[in-house]
């Protein structure tokens, strides 16, 4: 793992980052114990300044240490010249992020809290056919640089994905949901009973009509609205002004009740760490405060592109150069319980599960999905799940008026904690 | 290597096991606006043993050191020993010994970074060329060359090459808060010749996000539609391929009811096929990664389900034939039912007759993507004209259509005489993340779809 004293003086500055992984996984499929598996991975990637001009390489074949350090030094010859530095040696955020009660997880241990999941979702509904996958590692990434910083993460992610297929008839539902931590955490069935009680409100086939009306996104729902501000608030789409936010620092694009924070500095949560992925301490950024547009996120090569600071945001697989990403984007829960909420709501759409996430001009603020799972609203109550429904706006009109933001939220896809939100008139197309 | 995988073989202990080792290089150079964002080569060496106790289940170990691949097996095993599931077969393959080499016009592991540079900046000088409205591009080159060694306890080995070239090309417009993207790309299984001689590639996408800029958002309701072939062949693919892969049913016998061979799910009109031996597209490959021999496998014929696509283990659960639809991404995973190449068979219908039955409508271009969750399925098309009374009108854009497997495919009333398979970069994710995968279909005019806008 000498590669950069290796280097010699062929570069002015160069940066070494080494990822070394291992994982144990079990997989159930329709109910029954399928497959285990354990996965080891190792590589390095390099990056060097030569000449002001930025390379990149990687690699993991760790006996290829000498194409490696030619082919970073070859793609130098035409990166662009760019003010940027790798940063000293500073002290990380102080944050916990590795558990041995988590790596020391048996196979027979995953098995058996896989086995309770299963047992607990089919007691809900006994035709349920449930999916789970249980994953737990102990991820260890290392930035080293010529300026001296040597910067260590070491995770303990504990993953659980539970997906469930229902069919009755030409009745087709599939749920799905999400747990992770890196904190051992004894409460792993709540995603087991998450999944049961969306099985238990969509028990019941109902029909809505078509037209605008007050749309509660659950805090899955809620990332059709997350995603777009997501990518607005990345540092790279501002400085190639195709965010809708460039230039508005300051100004209130959105509904007071709205306040997005990025958050690493929290213990156990997988996108925390001490430092991020270039070596950079992390810390907690405020993105939008009160509705009023605060900062965005950068990495190094953004940062001087843009001729600000990183703040701490670079995040990278081995094979590509880092890039700024949330670590865990935090939208702030309001004052409003969620069942007081539903109870105000007359005639609604609860939208839990959206399709084609991502998809469309999404950096625009369009967005336009058809709903995997979405229930209607009715006197206050979910009577029923609804299918062949589809939404459609964009989020910087929407989000300017925000009826309500429950004090109640959740992790969503392990990185996003997102709570319910109510818009007061959304266009709901449904088929029926 | 050969020997390597057939010794570490002998000394497992399990009812069957398997070993796939790839060695990837790739380069990728990439332009956002004026910047080079990056031009690098990676190098991916990696494996995967599975193993199979019969009377438990799989075990897996995959690595990146090929050091000692004895000891993996022996991980492998270990795994499939702790999983104590149900009885698993798989269905009889008879073994192959091959080595696939494709050879290459222009290989691109010849040709320089400074090579590959210029040729993706020239295409990004014609993007920036439209004029201050183009906010941002973003120009990627990607090349890369595996090579894939397989090798089973039942006395098969193949190994493949299995190179791919590709450029994807994209050209953001803004107005004010009004952004709009245009995008165009090729993916192909061929040399660097490929991927030259492709500017009007360029001058689309460009043109296209300064059209979009003017388009209206669609006004969200039911209309009858007619899909381009580009969408037609996503549709196919989220509406009906993922329904028609194996190990969705293959353990729950409601699946199968409402899948069962013979049923009736379109017109008389409709036919879908998946064929993994197709030469020269991305989903083929003359053996799976189980090493099953690919084929045309038929899906729908004549409107009534009478397929569908197995791994060996869905085949002998199901008493069917393995289809060779067993595909890995890569060797960090197990081969899981996936589509090849899938396609609606050209039907009689000329475009214009297509147009002419329609009063107002939408005609889809492009796209953007689709997903489905098997009844309910979206997909969006990346650019898009209302038609009416039987001509194409205004651009209008954020079109994504809603469609129902019971509904959307009965609904399908012309199909046109103009087939065409797709080359855009990009890929399933089912499960794995993106592997190659083609479309193909001609016009497609479908019924009272649900288009969600404002």
């Amino acid at each position: 793992m000498d590669i950069l004293s290796k280097l010699g003086g062929r570069a002015e500055q160069a940066e070494v980052f080494f990822v070394e992984n291992e994982v144990t996984k079990v997989g159930f499929e329709a109910n029954v114990l399928k497959s285990a598996e354990v996965e080891e991975t190792r590589g390095v990637a390099l990056r060097v300044m030569v000449e002001g001009r930025l390379g990149f390489a990687a690699s993991s074949d760790m006996r290829a240490e000498e194409r490696l350090i030619a082919n970073a030094l070859d793609s130098a010859r035409y990166g662009d010249a760019l003010p940027l530095h790798f940063p000293r040696p500073q002290p990380g955020v102080p944050v916990t992020t590795f558990d041995e009660q988590i790596t020391g997880l048996s196979i027979e241990r995953l098995v058996e809290m896989g086995q309770e999941m299963i047992d607990l979702v089919r007691a809900a509904d006994p035709d349920a056919h449930v999916n789970v996958n249980l994953e737990r590692g102990q991820r260890r990434a290392e930035v080293r640089n010529t300026a001296g910083a040597q910067a260590v993460v070491v995770q303990s992610p504990l993953e659980v994905m539970l997906s469930v297929e229902r069919v009755r008839g030409d009745d087709v539902l599939i749920l799905y949901d999400f747990f992770s931590t890196t904190l051992w955490d004894e409460d792993y069935l709540q995603v087991a009973r998450q999944v049961a009680r969306k099985l238990e409100l969509a028990r019941e086939l109902t029909t809505i009509r078509s037209g605008t009306m007050p749309v509660l996104f659950s805090p899955m729902g809620s990332t059709v609205l997350g995603l777009p501000l997501m990518l607005g608030l990345d540092g790279k789409n501002v400085y190639r002004r195709i965010s809708p936010m460039v230039g508005k620092v300051g100004q209130k694009l959105f509904d007071a009740k709205l306040t997005v924070v990025d958050d690493p500095t929290l213990d156990g949560r997988p996108g925390s760490a001490p430092y991020d992925d270039e070596g950079v301490p992390r810390r907690r950024n405020v993105l939008i405060e009160n509705g009023v547009v605060g900062g965005f996120l950068y990495d190094l090569k953004t940062a001087a592109q843009a001729g600000v600071e990183s703040t701490g945001s670079a995040s990278r697989s081995l094979f590509s150069p880092p890039s700024p990403s949330p670590s865990n984007l935090i939208f702030l829960g309001g004052e409003a319980g969620v069942a007081d909420i539903l109870a105000d709501i007359q005639e609604g759409l609860l939208v839990d599960t959206p399709l084609g996430l991502g998809q469309g001009n999404v950096i625009s603020g369009a967005f336009a999905n058809t709903l995997g799972l979405a229930y209607k609203i009715e006197g206050g109550e979910i009577v029923g799940r609804v299918k062949d429904v589809s939404i459609a706006g964009n989020i910087y009109e929407v989000l300017g008026d925000i009826a309500a933001v429950s004090r109640e939220s959740e992790w969503v896809y392990g990185g996003l904690k997102l709570p319910y939100i109510l818009l007061p008139a959304l266009n709901v197309v449904s088929k029926l | 290597m050969r020997e390597r995988m057939e010794q570490a073989l002998r000394l497992s202990k399990a009812d069957y096991t398997e070993i796939r080792i790839e060695q990837r290089e790739a380069s990728k150079v990439i332009f956002r606006g004026r910047d080079l964002e990056t031009a690098d080569v990676v190098i991916d060496v990696g494996g995967i043993v599975r193993s199979l106790c019969r009377d438990g289940g799989w075990g897996i170990a995959t690595f990146n050191s090929l050091d000692d691949l004895p000891e993996r097996v022996e991980q492998a095993y270990r795994c499939a020993k702790a999983v104590h599931g149900e009885p698993i077969e798989l269905a009889e393959v008879p073994p192959s010994q091959e080595r696939i080499l494709v050879p290459l016009v222009k290989d691109f592991r010849g040709i320089s970074l400074e090579a590959k540079k210029r040729l993706i900046e020239s295409y990004n000088e014609i993007l920036l060329s439209y004029g201050d409205a183009i906010q941002d591009t973003t120009a990627r080159y990607t090349d890369r060359f595996s090579r894939v060694f397989y090798a089973n306890s039942e006395g098969t080995f193949i190994e493949e090459e299995r190179p791919e070239v590709s450029i994807a090309l994209s050209a953001v417009a803004r107005e004010g808060d009004n952004v709009q993207r245009g995008f165009e790309g090729v993916a192909l299984v061929q040399g660097f010749e490929g991927v030259e001689g492709q500017e009007e590639l360029a001058h689309q996408a460009a043109q296209r996000a300064l059209d979009l800029l003017r388009a209206e958002t669609v006004v969200g309701g039911r209309y009858p539609v007619i899909l381009d072939q580009r969408l037609a062949g996503v549709f196919i693919h989220e509406a009906f391929g993922h329904l028609s892969e194996a190990d969705f049913v293959y353990a729950n016998p409601q699946a199968q009811e409402m899948m069962v061979l013979g049923r009736r799910f379109g017109g008389d009109i409709l036919t879908v096929v998946d064929d993994g031996s197709i030469p020269g597209l991305r989903g083929t490959h003359k053996y799976d990664d189980e090493g099953t021999p690919t084929g045309r496998t038929e899906l729908i014929k004549n409107g009534v389900l009478v397929g569908r696509l197995h791994s060996r283990e869905t085949a002998a659960k199901m008493g069917e034939r393995p289809t060779g639809n067993a595909r890995a991404t890569s060797y960090r995973y197990p081969p899981i039912v996936r589509m090849t190449n899938t396609f609606i068979e050209a039907g009689e219908t000329p475009f214009e007759d297509m147009l002419r039955g329609i009063d107002l409508g939408v005609y889809a271009c492009g796209m953007f993507g689709g997903q489905t969750m098997l009844e309910n399925f979206s997909f969006s098309a990346a650019y898009a004209y209302m038609i009416r009374h039987g001509q194409i009108a205004e651009m209008v854009k954020d079109v994504v259509l809603s469609g129902n497997l019971f509904v959307t495919l009965q609904n399908i009333d012309a199909i046109g005489d103009d087939f065409r398979w797709e080359r855009l970069p990009g890929g399933c994710g089912k499960g794995q993340g993106g592997l190659p995968v083609s479309t193909g279909a001609p016009h497609v005019r479908i019924q009272d779809v649900i288009i969600g806008g404002r």
